[in-house]
């Protein structure tokens, strides 16, 4: 129904009554939409022609999994807990409560006693707003959001490399890159635009390099695939960079001129060599070199990555490695050679940008910094703490040791996405209050004292941040159900009811304080992002950074900044007890906890988690497609069914968790990335063994008795 | 005259479109120049996200010194030339396709459709020609796609979509002559095909040959 040269084609047909253009809610690609609605419900999405990233095409999330949205359990009224059940109340009600436990609980242990939540999935303005409320409302940094637990390593990695925490390119330039090495990163899966780009590029001829432990869909499209064992991936950087050093691949010139600390590094690489690098990887040494010529030889090429990368113990230091691989070799800041780290959720870019950390403010400005902080407090007239607040880890393990009182979540289902479900479960089950603003009852909402019934993606409005930096408006499609509001307006109202008066009208003009005080943001604005968005820096002028880095990095003295790391061991390995590795991860029909898609026409495409296995391990375990395994690790045990592939490398099995029956993470333990805390969701030690519903053999009974044995 | 500039280069092309001067890099088609320009072109087969195909014979216009009409969409601009897009005899192989295209179809296709609005500008309401239409033959199988193949007229646009944009290279083009149609894998419907519903195919249908099934449902309730 769209070509350039459709005729007039309306504005509004008469078959909608209300029509938007918004941004996508499902993944960090961020899709524009055109969102068409009758009688309050949407009844169908269309990609926006000039969607910068998307280009006139987007995946089946945001083109149908919009049915979510009028599903009958939806969250339509404010519930709170009255001797032990939860049951529904008017906001005054649910409000008051909040404001009373939370003024109680800060009067008898202090602030630090509360901490709050942001969402990855919720917009930049909503998140601003959660930060400020925590902040200057109840005057604690205990803030954090869910980027913590896929792409913390990443920010931080690229903090330490370059100075800023994103991509140094855009998306455009895997359309101009000569070869493009995607690393613990599943595109047409996780990414599905960005995928199908990929996929285009390398039918053009871009050449890929995937490096994975499963053969992703990908790999069939490209020059070299690559299967380390899981927790491997520094050695992997190690020995590419290693040989492309000893083959003279390095850009001495760049090195010379836009780095610091290379000798360091180069010292380091003479320990990888891909023999080396074979026996702690399992690499074959040959596919390695091939590998590491086809990047280090070609004129352009960009890196790619997901949490492949980061949900390791030492991911962030692999991030820190994939930027040495670029600088080593120059490929950083032109066209066609861009880093680019595919963000897990719709807007983890923006809700970190936004300071829902609990050691940064906006653009990751420190805490700590009295200029930065005074600034803060002049402009919310508050006392702003100077000292760092709890990351989510830390602050389930406060829960648990009792330092830890009050939480307030919004958006995000800790009981079923964070580690350790287990040790989650007990820290919410030892707070004294806990408030949840979702749009489903779901696993964390169990343990609520108050649940306030808030928005979807597609009821709000305000902007997002893309992986590739761009800020791009949201727009309500719909209004939300019932008594539901938008989370904006709800974090507003209890600043207030909190002695905080935010002072803003609509998020319009939360994004003009971000921009006022934030100088990465300073051009920002609702006119000025117009349909097509602005890539941060945004300059006062208003022109935009499309590319990081073409002439100078964003650190003191302008050098990018190499880091000599050397590969360590993940934190879990197999063993006897648990010979085999599992990974987890997602899949193009869910998206994370499921709580959107699992309620929606997706759900008929895919309706349960299965333990991929491959053939040879199924053999020995005698496991055939479609049985009932037991996986058992170090914390935890569930039960999934078996789907026997040789996508997968023997030894390794995956699974998703996108079904919270299956209760995945209740396998993953407390290993986490050295510098963030990021959990290590991608190796964990199990066993696998079928679970015998029915007797294995059933005798063949002697002919003639008429029955079928 | 007006005169209008498009990506002026040293190599630039001038081109002339309904008496409008522009200049194009060369590669540059007519289609893309008479958009330019501000000048509409009917088209069916084409669509702006995939490569210039040439099949449906609606974007003809008349090209000064050629002997007959030319397909817009896939005629790149030659220095000098002079285009008329709605020249009669261009605009009566267009209508005429038009025409033949829904004298196939069980009935008209939904105002809203591409090919509805394309029929209607160019001023055709119905074919003079009567014969065999497709019979129905509907697959509502998958959560969100619908194949309706009686309303598919083999533009190809579905197919190209799912190979050039998504690269799922789940459907096929079928038959021959009118027997000609789509089917998704092995005409065993979309989910047991490489299809990964992404919808670009009934994004890009000009007659709701596949559409979204919540879409169908909408038009029955009103």
């Amino acid at each position: 129904m769209a070509s350039a040269t459709t005729p007039e084609a309306p504005a509004t047909e008469d078959r909608f009554d209300r029509v938007a253009t918004t941004t996508c809610g499902y993944c960090g690609v961020g899709c524009r939409l055109e969102t068409r609605a009758r009688d309050g419900r949407v009844v169908s999405i269309a990609p926006a022609l000039d969607g910068p990233a998307n280009e006139g095409h987007t995946c089946l999330k945001g083109r149908f999994a919009h049915g979510f949205t009028r599903s009958p359990d939806r969250l339509k009224t404010p519930l709170i807990r009255v001797d032990g059940e939860l049951r529904p109340a008017s906001w005054e009600e649910a409000l008051e409560r909040i404001v009373d436990e939370l003024t109680r609980i800060k009067g008898e242990h202090g602030p630090d006693a509360v901490a709050g939540l942001a969402s990855s999935r919720a917009t930049n303005e909503d998140c601003y707003a959660m930060q400020r409320l925590m902040r200057a409302a109840i005057g604690t940094n205990n803030i954090d959001n869910c980027s913590r637990v896929c792409h913390s390593p990443t920010s931080f990695a690229m903090r330490k490399s370059f100075g800023l925490s994103g991509a140094t390119g855009s998306f455009s330039d895997i359309d101009h890159a000569e070869v493009a090495l995607l690393l613990g990163v599943n595109p047409t899966q996780g990414h599905p635009v960005v995928g199908a780009r990929i996929k285009q590029a390398a039918l053009r001829g871009c050449k890929l390099i995937t490096i994975d432990p499963r053969r992703i869909e990908l790999a069939d499209y490209g020059a070299i695939h690559l299967s380390p064992r899981p927790g491997t991936n520094a050695a992997v950087v190690l020995g590419l960079s290693h040989v492309i050093h000893r083959e003279g691949l390095v850009d001495a010139a760049f090195i010379a001129e836009r780095t610091e600390g290379w000798d360091a590094v180069e010292e380091l690489l003479a320990g990888y060599d891909p023999a080396s690098v074979e026996e702690i990887t399992g690499i074959p040494a040959a596919d390695l070199e091939a590998a590491a010529l086809l990047y280090g030889e070609a004129s352009s090429g960009s890196l790619l990555w997901g949490l492949g990368v980061t949900e390791h113990k030492y991911g962030s230091e692999v991030v820190q490695l994939l930027c040495n691989l670029a600088m080593m070799t120059g490929k950083v800041g032109k066209p066609g050679s861009a880093l680019l780290p595919l963000r897990g959720q719709n807007n983890v870019q923006g809700s970190s940008d936004m300071g829902a950390l609990p050691d940064t403010y906006t653009a990751y400005r420190s805490v700590e910094d009295e200029d930065v902080a005074s600034q803060f407090e002049a402009a919310w007239g508050a006392p702003l703490s100077r000292h760092k607040g709890m990351t989510i880890p830390q602050m389930f393990d406060a829960a648990v040791a009792g330092d830890l009182k009050a939480m307030y979540i919004f958006g995000e289902d800790v009981a079923q996405t964070d580690p350790d479900t287990a040790h989650v479960a007990a820290a919410l089950e030892n707070l004294e209050f806990l408030v949840c603003q979702e749009i489903f009852p779901n696993e964390t909402t169990k343990f609520a004292d108050v649940v306030l019934p808030a928005s979807a993606f597609l009821e709000k409005e305000g902007t997002f941040i893309n992986a590739e930096r761009r800020f791009q408006v949201v727009e309500p499609a719909i209004d939300p159900p019932g008594e539901a509001r938008t989370d904006f307006e709800i974090i507003g109202e209890v600043a207030r009811r909190l002695g905080h008066e935010f002072g803003w009208e609509s998020p319009w003009d939360a994004l003009d304080e971000v921009a006022r005080l934030t100088p990465h943001y300073a051009g920002v604005s609702r006119e000025r992002l117009g349909r097509s968005g602005l890539q941060w820096p945004v300059r006062p002028d208003g022109s935009d950074s499309p590319t990081l880095y073409d002439t100078v990095f964003d650190r003191p003295g302008g050098r990018g900044h190499f880091a000599a790391l050397p590969y360590k061991a993940p934190g879990d390995a197999a063993d006897d007890d648990f010979p085999l590795v599992l990974v987890t991860g997602r899949i193009l029909q869910h998206y994370n906890a499921g709580t959107m898609t699992r309620r929606t026409g997706n759900a008929r495409l895919v309706d349960r988690d299965v333990l991929e296995v491959h053939p040879v391990d199924a053999a020995r375990l005698w496991i055939t497609d479609g049985d009932k395994v037991s996986v058992r690790s170090r914390v935890g045990r569930i039960e999934v069914e078996a789907k026997v592939t040789d996508r997968i490398e023997p030894g390794h099995v995956f699974t998703t968790f996108h079904f919270p029956e299956t209760r995945t993470n209740l396998l993953v333990g407390q290993s986490a990335d050295v510098n963030t805390s990021c959990p290590e969701y991608k190796v964990i030690a199990v066993d696998v063994r079928p679970i015998a519903e029915q007797p294995s053999f059933v005798p063949v009974l002697a002919d003639g008795d008429g029955r079928e044995p | 005259m007006s005169e209008v500039t498009v990506d002026a280069a040293p190599d630039a092309l001038r081109v002339t479109i309904d008496g409008t001067t522009l200049e194009v890099a060369p590669g540059t088609t007519i289609l893309e120049a008479a958009q330019a320009a501000g000048r509409w072109i009917p088209t069916v087969c084409f669509d702006d996200r995939q490569a210039p195909f040439g099949a449906c014979r609606v974007c003809m216009v008349a090209v000064e010194g050629s002997p007959r009409p030319l397909p817009a969409c896939t005629t790149p601009c030659g220095n000098g030339m002079k285009v008329e897009t709605e020249e009669p005899t261009a605009r009566r192989v267009a209508r005429t396709v038009v025409e033949l295209v829904l004298s196939e179809l069980p009935e008209p296709p939904e105002p809203h459709t591409e090919l509805a609005r394309v029929a209607a500008r160019l001023g055709v309401d119905g074919s003079r020609w009567s014969g065999a239409v497709h019979p129905h033959e509907d697959d509502f199988r998958h959560p969100y796609l619908a194949l309706r193949h009686e309303l598919c007229i083999s533009c190809g646009r579905c197919v190209r979509a799912c190979d050039e944009i998504q690269g799922a290279f789940a459907l096929t083009a079928t038959g021959r002559g009118f027997e000609a149609n789509i089917v998704a894998g092995l005409d065993a419907g979309f989910e047991e095909s490489t299809c990964v519903s992404c919808g670009a195919c009934a994004d890009t249908c000009p007659t709701d040959a596949i559409s979204e099934i919540g879409l169908v449902a909408q038009l029955e309730r009103s």
